[in-house]
Formats: C-alpha cells, structure tokens, sequence
C-alpha cells in the first residue's frame, strides 16, 4: 500500500478529536515530537529493550497509531458488552483457581515491563528541571498498556514466522524421502538425488545430513552467488541452530571457521583444496550438487573424487542433480543408489509456434533478428488475460544484439498499450540494470524480461507466468586448432527447453510459448553439450598435472573430451613452458597451476615480478581476468566517450585497463564514495574493478606465498597503525549497520512513459540500498584492501622506461598470440582494419579497442614524415612496424582480436620467438615459420641477432634462478645487479632503429621455406657459433641449429647461394680485430669476444667494449644521439646507416 | 562473529502437541540482554532469528500449568490467561474461562475449518 495514504490518515487520525486523547484541556497529543521524545526518554532508552530512533521505536508508533484506532472503532461500535464474570467451579483443578475473574486483554500477554524507576523519572523527581511538566499517570499506563501489547504483538508475528517456516519445511517434496535418503546414504558410499526444480535439495539435504549427525559436509556448487544465498538460507532455516556452522567460501569471500560444520563452496574451489591436500581429510561428507549442469569443474571433480573415494572409505559422497541423465552418474559411480524426488511445479500450457516459413525468408538480412513473432506473443496475452491477473513474461533468446532487436520492438509496443515494462537481462548490463528486473511492475501492467539463458539457472525470477522460448542459444565453441573461442548460435537442448518452460511453473499453473515446432523440440539434443567437449582444455590439464593425475589422454573423465583438445593444450602448454619434453611440470608450470588464471595472465605475473613491475603487472593481470570494465556504450553517448578519453592508453587496451584502475584507485582514496559517480559518468561497470581489485590482491597474496615479491611492510609508527585501526573499526561498524538494514526493498518499476529511450539510466544502482549516503561496496573494499598501499601502487606514474619494459613483459606473457597487420591495411577505412594470425587470417579488432577508433597508432609514420628517404624497390620498409599481442580470439559473426597491445616487431620476434630461421647473411629473419623479416645493413641485422640471442639467455637464466630460489633460500634468488644489466639491455635494444620490412608469407612460401637436409659434412670449419653451443645441421630445416629456436642459413633463396663463403672485411667492435669474415664467423666472433654481460657495468654494456684500443675514439652521433666509441671505419659505417 | 557465544543454544524445544522443534537458549522468566522486560512464565526462549537485532528474543513456549505437558506459544496449542494452559486442558476446563476467551476460541476453531490447508500441515 501507498506509504503516503497510511501517512495521510495517520495525519487525520491526529486532528480528530478522538475519546482517546485527554479530555481535560484537550492539550494531550500523542503525536505531537515532544510527546513522543519524553515517553521515548523514559522508555526507550539506551539500555531498554526498545530504543529511541531505531527502527524498532518507529514501528512501535505505527504500531501504537493503529491500535489506537481500532479500540477508538472498538469503542464506537459495540457498547461494552460485560460479559457476567466466570463462576468458580469448586471442582475445577486447583490450578485454575487463581484465574482473573474478570476479564482484560491484558492477561493474555505473558509478559511484563519494569516500571518502578521509570514511574519514578515520570513525575520529574530525579531530573532536572529542563524536563518540565512530567507525564500524567494515566497517559503512562495507556502507553504502557500500549507497549505491551506492542511487543505481544512482536512476539506472535515472529513465532508465526517460525511456525510457517516449518510447516513449508515439512511441506516439500523431499522431506517425505528424508529417512529414505539418510538410510541411502548411511548404507553407500554414493548416492545419487535425482529432483527436479522446487523439490528443494539444494536446502534440505545439507540439514538432514547435519541433523542426523554428520559434520564436515562440503557442498558443491556451480555459481558463487548460489553458494551465499544456500549458506544464507540454510542458516536462516535451521534457525541459527548450528551458528557458525554454516559457511561459504568463493574465491574472494570466506564466512568459514573452525566451528564450520557445513560449507557451501564453487566447485573450482575444493578442486584447489583436492589440489592442496589430494585426500580431503577436512571432509567426511561431499554434496555435488547440479552436476547435470555439466561444468568443466563439476566433470572434473567427479572423476577426481571417482578416484579418491577407495582411498577414503569413510568419505560419503551425494551427487545431486536434477532428472536428468542419472544413469549416466550412477553409472560412472558403480551404480549408486538413487533417491528419486518429484519437483514441485505447477502445470504449464505449452503453446507451439513456429515462425512461419514465407516470414523467416522474407525478414531479409538474416544476422537481424525479426521481432514480430515475438510481438504476436505480447499482444495474445493481452488479449487472453485481464490484466488485473497478474503474471510477467520471461523471453529467452541467444544473444544481446537479439534482446536489442525485441526490446525496442517491444517497447515501442509497451508505449503504445501502457500494459507492459520491458526489461533487458544479461551478463554485460550493469548490476543495477539486472537487479531491475526483481522490481515490482505497477499494477495492471505486466514485465517482460528479455533475457539470455542466464534466466535459466543463473537468475531466478518470481511471479513468471508466461515463458516465451526462442529455442535458441549462443555457446561458446572452442575451435583447437585456431585456439579460436567461437560464440555460435544453437537450438537448445530438450532439457534446456523444459529447464525454460518450467520457469513459467514456479508460482503458479503457466504457459510456455515456443517459436519452433513440436517436431523440432523432438530433434532437439536430448542434453546440452558438457563444457569439457567445448572449451580450451589448457587450465584444466596444467591442473591435472600438478595434482599428479597422470597422462590426462587417459584419465578416465564421465565423457572423455574430444583427443584434439587434449593434444592441443598438451602443445600448448609445452610452447608457453608450463610442460617440458616429457610433458611434466616445469618450475613456472607448477607455479601456473596455482594461479587461478589463464596461462598467459600467470606468466605475465612471474615475469613482472623479476623486473620489480609487480605492481603494474598485477593490476593488468587482474583487470584482463575479470569481465570489462566498460560497459558498451548505449548507442552513441558522446560525453562517456569523452569522459574516457583520458584513460585510454596509445599503447593498448590492457595498458587502458591499467590507467582506469588506477585512476580509479585514486578517486577512490580521495573521495569516498565518489567513485560511484565517477564510473557512471565514463560507463564503467564499477563491480567489476571491486572484483579486479579483490583479484589483484589474491595474484599478489600468491606471489607473496611463492616468494617472488617481497612481504608487506604495514605502516610503521603507531600512531598510523592507532588510526588505520580506528578506521578499521568505524568501518566494520558501518558494514554491520549495513547488514541490519539488509534485504533490498522492492521498488516498482515506472512505466516508460513518451520516450521510447531504454530504461531509465539516470540513478541506476545509487542509493539503493542500506544507510543513506553510505555506499557498502566502498566500505567492504576499505575493509578488504589497504587502500593507502593500493593507491601508492596506482599513483606513481611509470616512466618511459618501465612502460617499454611492462609492454615487454606482457608481450612475452601473450607470445604467441600475435597479430600482423594486412599489408593493405593503409588504404582501408579505419573500421575496416585487417589483421593475420599465424593460423587465422582476416581478423578485425573488437569494437571495444583502442585501435579500432584510432589505427593510426598502427601505421609506421616514419616513411611520410621523411618522404626523400624511400628507397622504391623495397617496399613497406621502416624501422617501427608493429605487431598486436592480443588476449583472446573471439568469434560472433566475425572473428575479433580483444585486449590488444602493440609491440614493436622485430625486437619482439626476435626475443620471444619459438623458431627462428635465417639466410646466409642474416638479413632475411623467418619468425615462427610465418613472419618475414628482412633487414636491409646484414651488419645491424647481425648486431640485433646475436644481442637477442645474448638477451634472452640472461633472461631465461635469471628467471630459472628466480623460480628456483622462491623457496626462500637466501642467496638463490636472481642477482639484483644482473636484472639491472638486463633492464638496461632490453631496453637498448628496444631502441635500435634498424630499417626492415614485415611481411606475412604466402601458402607456398611456406612450402618451399627451407633448404632441406643438406650432404655438407660438418660446420663450416668453425668451432662453435656460441660459447658453448654446438652447432649442428638440422635435419629438417637445413642449416644449421645454433640454439634451440634459432637456425642459420635454412631459408631457401636464389640470392645467397655463395653467401656462406663470401668473406668481407669487418672490425671487430671489441677487440678491433681486422680481417674478412663470413657472416658465420662474424658472429661466432663477436659473441666470443664479447665480454661476459654480468662482468659488465649496467649502464654501459652495450655501447662501450670493456678492451678499447689506442683506434677507437669517442664518436658522438648527431642522428641517434647517441655516443660510442669508434674506430674511423666504424664511424663511417656508423654514418652511413643513417644515410 | 562474536555473536555466538552469548546464545549457545542449550537444547532442542519440542512442543508436545503439534510437534514444532527449534532449539532454545534460555529457560527461564528473565532472558539475557532484555533489561526491563520480564517473562511473567518460565518459557523457553530463543534470540528471533528474524531480526538482526541479537538482543531481541523470541518465546518458543513455557509448561502448561495444569497438564505440565511442554507447549510452543502457537494459538493452537496453547494460551496464556495469567498462566499457560494448553488447548487440551482449556477444552476440558472450558467452563472455568471469561466469555472472550471462549467466543475467541470458537471463532478459531471455525475459522480454521474454513481454511483447512493453511494450517493442517504440520500442526496436527
């Protein structure tokens, strides 16, 4: 009811004269302030059971109010009936006999307020004379009588609370298999509970479990939110019974502690605590529940626990699920008994109808989706149903550019009949825009939630009457040999199209209206298809390994996966490192196993940490492991795209991500609570940067664990340490206020009036709920995060330096997720951008990035700005061409590269490179059999070769140290000194200017790509290239194997035929040794003479030789500004580089 | 957290009429933390799990004074007129009763008649 009409009469109620008020003098108002605060005084103190101000005293007020009326009512309408005392009967039980004779209700209440202090304070003896006139006996004993009756009231409205829970309790369908299920249980070591919606397993069964006994009862489920909202009902359920004993744990929350008999935990989880402790000795119960959801971790976790169960005889398992495919489940468990339960749902009209054939042909472009169908269903139900016969409609369809194109259809419906709110619901919208769809429509007007499949299990939405399938689905596919994420569109499964009819059954008898007919439905897949047969399997099986499980190509999962997956993340995880030879963990793989993230995210982590980018990198990592940020813009909004700008980072969406964080951060650290507004003014989805953060302090608390960053250093003086404790403690203060006043109120939902705009942006997700001005999100972060150390990481702002190095550091972490510009792409529009894969061709980049909006940050400038300088015959030539190291492949209707990051090309190639193949001279570079570099001065292009193969020496060797010595044996870990030298290298390196072209090779340049075998005997009558490494012929390729990913003179070419033989005359920059050289023997003597890197001064190790000879001099150059020590020859060679 | 430690529940409460089972945490006419209110019966108490509130109570039930048989609070199993009698023993004294807890029963009896499902389930 309209709290304002309740006001209202209540405002009546008081000017009346009423017999109620005091007669004499009519001055007595009971709802004048001043009344009210000197009854509150004597009452409600700070010690009473009621207090003054809290919500307890305002609903004593109403309270008061409408008793007040009723026995004014009570007064007026029947004349005090006196009924004629009860007689004594002398034969009645002795303990009848004190019975009041004569009756008043306020006998009936068992209990009883103190008053003789109070009665005392009230005749104003014992206060001072502030107080005035104190309160006439009779106007206390009406309150009294009032508040008595109050919390008589409080008492029975509780209880019947209690009893109703109870009885709904007792009233569903599994509580008549409770004894038959404990009996399963207590007789098997498995046991499957097969029931469908609203048999209410998922609540019950952990109670029963405990109630009969057992402890340490684990269950399982596939979404965090049903893990907090189960733990939260089942404690509300028991009544508290079991206190702390009921607990969940996701990946950032824990309510668990020692007194923790049941937990409800994510299935990711307690395969980390399987990882952690192999038995699961904290547990002697395990309850799996939704298994027929099919998760890759709920398949995993069957077939790890399949093999634990004969090592833990007394471990009981219960798989629970509903009626679907159960005998595949107790099947795989040896088949375990099943406790079958009936669901409650009510009967549900299923209503065919399919699009007729000349219309789907007709609706033309077929990637637009045709509402009218949809709105045939709309109006049916306006006509069929008055519309005071409440009930909303529930509309699946597959995607998010589909719900666009029924919504606005159905909204420019909903403007024309005011009989509908339509809402849109799925995973990218705002929380808040989500949370819409739990409000109430105003009455005679119906919602219409247009949906994903996440309303088919995820989100649960009461008061659906009508459910509207389009039977359609959009899933993520997994192509293994493009490592390809493809999101396709589907028919739905059987079960996934009952799963949806039944979400119209769940309040009442519902109709389901389907848009395909009923012989579709029957050639529909009887299930839908297990994760595991259709995502990347790299995470999966580095885990597998470092739970020692063995060959993952022969584990024996409930339905293997398909043989390519499994040899494709096999590979994969060989070429990232993670697996040597033998396909066992490496040091960084069994380090990578513990990360919670994708490979590639859990690299960048370990190799930021060696270069003292810890913090930076973890905020990238973070960042591109939860959702984004940004929401997509809705339609075009020009000043959140303005707002943006400043955080957008020239070098890359992950660098973006960065910014914003730490942005972000700082907003945050200034002005509390001001960052709510601050994102919805740039459309970032603020949860997810709470969830970045709370990611990013798991990564960092890992690292800590592994000993690659150092331990936190907490604020040393006391003082600061009083006053973070102080703001702790205000701070859980306001956390818990918060959660009194928790349970968000229902807000009715407007209807959407002329405009046909969406829902109402403006003041979505303020205030909507706990204490006014309080915003709890920020709380809790203040509480989980030392903000001051958060915002000293955000705040310093790196250099020039520790940018090159942290795109450095990413770039190796994405390798080989690399992307080459189509050579054209110069004379494209901007939108229309093509990029190459090594496996996949014609890729365009996400709307989303940067470089959509502004290519030109790709294109090598170099050439317009000196147009004198082109050489004609090579085209494409210059010295800062690009690559994208992107974070993941993803393919709607066309295939998008996401989260890139630009790299410089050839110091990239030529440092993370898994093969590297050459000509003769070296001035022809193949990259991974599929990039093409060729440098135009052999000599700079045998400089930068023999610098990558020295650099990424150091690199591997100080990162070997690092992961070896994270024990924390001191003095094992990598020599500081020596990561300076690297530093500084690397980024002399990234420095060289060397003109070269990039190019993507054809089909059959690949073919014919290498030499071949060849009959040449041995080396060319030089000792080995490299200290240390031999050089032998390869034997697919050609040439010769210098290192492991390098190979020299393998290329095939009909230039160099003799190269390997030409000698030219060459100086050596170290030792000036004069004399002809083959490209060979050049470098060969180059790197023999180098000195040893770490023997050398940090800063100076590149330019100036440790041996200087009376014919070098100190050349300072005007092009490169740069200095070096030269002889004359090599000045000139220097100068002509730059001609 | 803390929270706890003060209401360790002591036992099961079983009304021994409908059934009705919730553990208590006190027994007796002055429940902890409720300063000036005071159980004019010894009953058996819990903290209401229905507010957030943990110094406010919820009374479960209390002996009948006549039969001593253990009753929950619910109307149809007991009520309170100076003491606590069950339904049974109300019945069978029903003569012993003021008119308006008489009236107030048969019009109980007929509602619930009239609404037999709502409350059949587990009280009976």
């Amino acid at each position: 009811m309209p709290s304002s009409e309740k006001e209202r009469r209540a405002q009546r109620r008081s000017r009346d004269p009423s017999p109620s008020r005091g007669h004499r003098g009519g001055r007595w108002d009971w709802s004048s302030a001043e009344t009210r605060g000197r009854l509150e005084e004597l009452y409600f103190r700070e010690q009473d059971y009621i207090r003054a101000g809290s919500e307890d005293s305002r609903q004593f007020w109403a309270f008061f109010e409408r008793l007040q009326l009723f026995q004014t009512l009570k007064a007026e309408g029947e004349p005090a009936l006196r009924a004629p005392p009860a007689r004594a009967d002398p034969s009645a039980a002795p303990g009848l006999a004190g019975l009041p004779q004569e009756y008043d209700p306020r006998y009936r209440i068992n209990l009883s307020v103190l008053s003789g202090e109070v009665e005392g304070l009230a005749r104003g003896r014992s206060r001072g004379p502030r107080r005035g006139p104190g309160v006439p006996a009779e106007r206390l004993s009406q309150f009294r009588a009032a508040l008595l009756h109050y919390l008589d009231f409080a008492q029975k409205q509780s209880f019947a609370k209690l009893a109703k829970l109870q009885r709904e309790r007792a009233a569903l369908p599994i509580a008549q298999y409770r004894d038959r299920l404990l009996r399963a249980v207590a007789q098997n070591q498995v046991v499957v509970v097969a029931g469908d919606t609203g048999c209410g397993k998922s609540t019950q069964v952990p109670q029963y479990l405990l109630a009969a006994g057992y402890s340490h009862v684990a269950c399982t489920q596939p979404r965090r939110i049903a893990c907090i909202s189960l733990a939260k009902r089942v404690g509300f359920e028991s009544l508290h019974r079991y206190g702390a004993e009921v607990g969940y744990q996701i990946r950032f929350e824990s309510t668990r502690s020692p007194a923790t008999k049941i937990v409800f935990l994510t299935e990711g989880l307690l395969l980390r605590h399987v990882q952690r402790e192999p038995a699961l000795p904290g547990y002697q119960v395990l309850i799996a529940d939704e298994v027929h959801e099919r998760h890759l971790h709920s398949d995993f976790l069957l077939g790890v626990l399949r093999r634990l169960l004969p090592a833990r005889p007394d471990l009981k398992l219960v798989l629970m699920s509903a009626t679907i495919n159960i005998r595949l489940f107790a099947g795989y468990f040896g088949g375990a008994p099943v406790v079958q339960v009936p669901g409650r749902l009510f009967p549900i009209t299923v209503v065919y109808q399919p699009i007729p054939q000349e219309e789907a042909a007709a609706s033309g472009k077929p990637e637009r989706l045709d509402p009218r169908p949809y709105l045939r269903v709309l109006q049916a139900i306006d006509h069929k149903y008055p519309p005071e016969e409440r009930g909303d409609l529930l509309v699946f369809l597959s995607g998010v550019a589909e719900i666009g194109a029924v919504l606005e259809a159905a909204q420019a419906y909903a403007t024309h009949t005011q009989r509908w709110v339509v809402l849109p619901l799925h995973s990218t919208l705002s929380i808040a825009e989500q949370d819409k769809v739990f409000d109430m429509p105003p009455p005679g007007v119906r919602k219409c939630i247009v949906s994903t499949n996440i309303a088919e299990t995820s989100v649960t939405i009461d008061g659906v009457r009508f459910v509207l399938d389009s039977g359609k689905v959009k899933e993520l596919s997994y192509d293994p040999q493009a490592k390809l994420q493809r999101l396709q569109e589907f028919w739905i499964s059987r079960a996934s199209a009952e799963q949806r009819k039944g979400r119209a059954g769940r309040t009442g008898p519902g109709v389901c209206y389907r848009l395909y007919a009923e012989s579709d439905y029957d050639a529909f897949a009887p299930y839908p298809v297990p994760e595991i047969q259709r995502v990347a399997l790299d995470a999966l099986v580095l885990q597998m390994k470092s739970m020692g499980l063995g060959d993952p190509r022969t584990f024996p999962f409930l339905e293997p996966p398909p043989q390519s997956s499994l040899e494709t993340a096999v590979r994969y995880l060989r070429e990232q490192g993670a697996l040597d030879g033998a396909e066992s963990l490496t040091p960084i793989g069994s380090l990578l196993a513990q990360l919670p993230v994708d490979v590639v995210i859990g690299k960048m982590l370990v190799l930021g940490a060696l270069f003292g980018l810890a913090g930076p990198v973890l905020t990238v990592a973070a960042a591109l492991s939860v959702q984004s940020p940004f929401l997509r813009p809705t339609r075009t909004n020009p000043d959140c795209a303005t707002a943006r700008r400043p955080l957008e980072s020239p070098h890359g969406d992950p660098l973006t991500l960065l910014n914003t964080f730490n942005e972000w951060v700082q907003v945050k650290s200034e002005r509390a609570g001001g960052s709510r507004k601050w994102c919805r003014r740039r459309g970032l989805e603020e949860h997810r940067l709470y969830e970045a953060a709370n990611l990013r302090r798991q990564f960092q608390e890992l690292l800590r664990d592994h000993g690659l960053l150092g331990a936190v250093q907490g604020p040393r003086d006391s003082s600061a340490r009083q006053s973070r404790h102080r703001e702790r403690r205000e701070l859980h203060h306001l956390r818990r206020r918060h959660e009194e006043t928790e349970g968000r109120k229902r807000k009715v939902l407007k209807l959407q009036g002329g405009e046909t705009g969406s829902s109402s942006d403006e003041g979505a997700g303020a205030g909507r709920a706990g204490p006014p001005g309080v915003d709890i999100q920020d709380v809790k972060f203040k509480l989980r995060h030392n903000v001051d150390e958060l915002q000293a990481a955000a705040g310093t702002a790196l250099s020039s330096h520790q940018l090159a190095l942290l795109k450095l550091v990413l770039c190796r972490g994405l390798y080989p997720q690399l992307a080459a510009p189509d050579q054209y792409n110069s004379c494209r529009k901007d939108s229309d951008q093509i990029f190459h894969t090594k496996n996949k061709q014609g890729i365009v980049l996400h709307p989303t990035c940067i470089f959509a909006g502004s290519p030109e940050l790709l294109q090598t400038t170099e050439e317009k700005a000196e147009p004198g300088r082109s050489r004609g015959s090579q085209e494409g030539l210059g010295s800062r061409h690009q690559l994208l190291a992107f974070v993941s492949l993803l393919e709607t209707n066309k295939p998008y590269l996401v989260n890139c990051l630009r790299a410089p090309a050839l110091p990239a190639l030529l440092l993370f490179s898994r093969a590297l193949d050459t000509s003769a001279d070296c001035t022809r570079l193949v990259a991974d059999s599929w990039l093409e570099l060729c440098v135009l001065d052999s000599e700079a292009a045998l400089r930068l070769l023999s610098t990558a193969l020295q650099l990424r020496a150091a690199w591997e060797g100080l990162l070997n140290r690092q992961l070896e010595g994270r024990r924390g044996e001191p003095g094992r870990g990598p020599d500081l000194r020596e990561v300076a030298t690297l530093r500084q290298r690397l980024l002399e390196f990234l420095q060289h200017k060397v003109q070269y072209s990039l190019r993507r090779l054809t089909a059959l340049e690949k073919q014919n790509l290498y030499v071949g075998p060849q009959t040449v005997a041995a080396a060319p009558g030089l000792p080995g290239l490299f200290q240390g490494a031999e050089m032998t012929p390869d034997e697919e390729k050609g040439g010769y194997r210098v290192t492991e990913f390098l190979t020299y003179n393998c290329l095939t070419s009909d230039t160099d035929l003799y190269s390997d033989c030409l000698r030219s005359f060459w100086t050596c920059p170290h030792c000036a040794l004069y004399m002809p050289f083959t490209p060979l023997e050049r470098m060969n003597h180059e790197s023999s003479c180098r000195p040893q890197p770490q023997e050398a001064p940090p800063e100076e190790a590149a330019e100036s030789p440790a041996k200087a000879t009376a014919l070098q001099r100190p050349y300072h150059c005007d092009a490169c500004e740069r200095d070096f020590m030269f002889t004359s020859t090599e000045i000139l060679r220097h100068r002509k580089q730059h001609q | 957290m803390d929270s706890h430690k003060e209401a360790q529940p002591k036992g099961d409460f079983e009304c021994q009429l409908c059934g009705l089972t919730a553990p208590y945490s006190y027994y007796g006419q002055k429940p902890p933390n409720t300063h000036s209110v005071v159980l004019l019966e010894e009953s058996y108490v819990m903290k209401d799990p229905f507010v957030p509130d943990k110094d406010k109570f919820l009374i479960l039930g209390s002996q009948c004074s006549l039969c001593n048989r253990r009753v929950c609070v619910g109307t149809e199993c007991s009520l309170f007129y100076s003491k606590r009698f069950c339904l049974p023993c109300v019945n069978e004294n029903l003569q012993e009763f003021p008119l308006e807890i008489r009236q107030d029963l048969d019009k109980r009896k007929s509602h619930s008649k009239s609404h037999p499902s709502k409350k059949a389930d587990a009280r009976t």
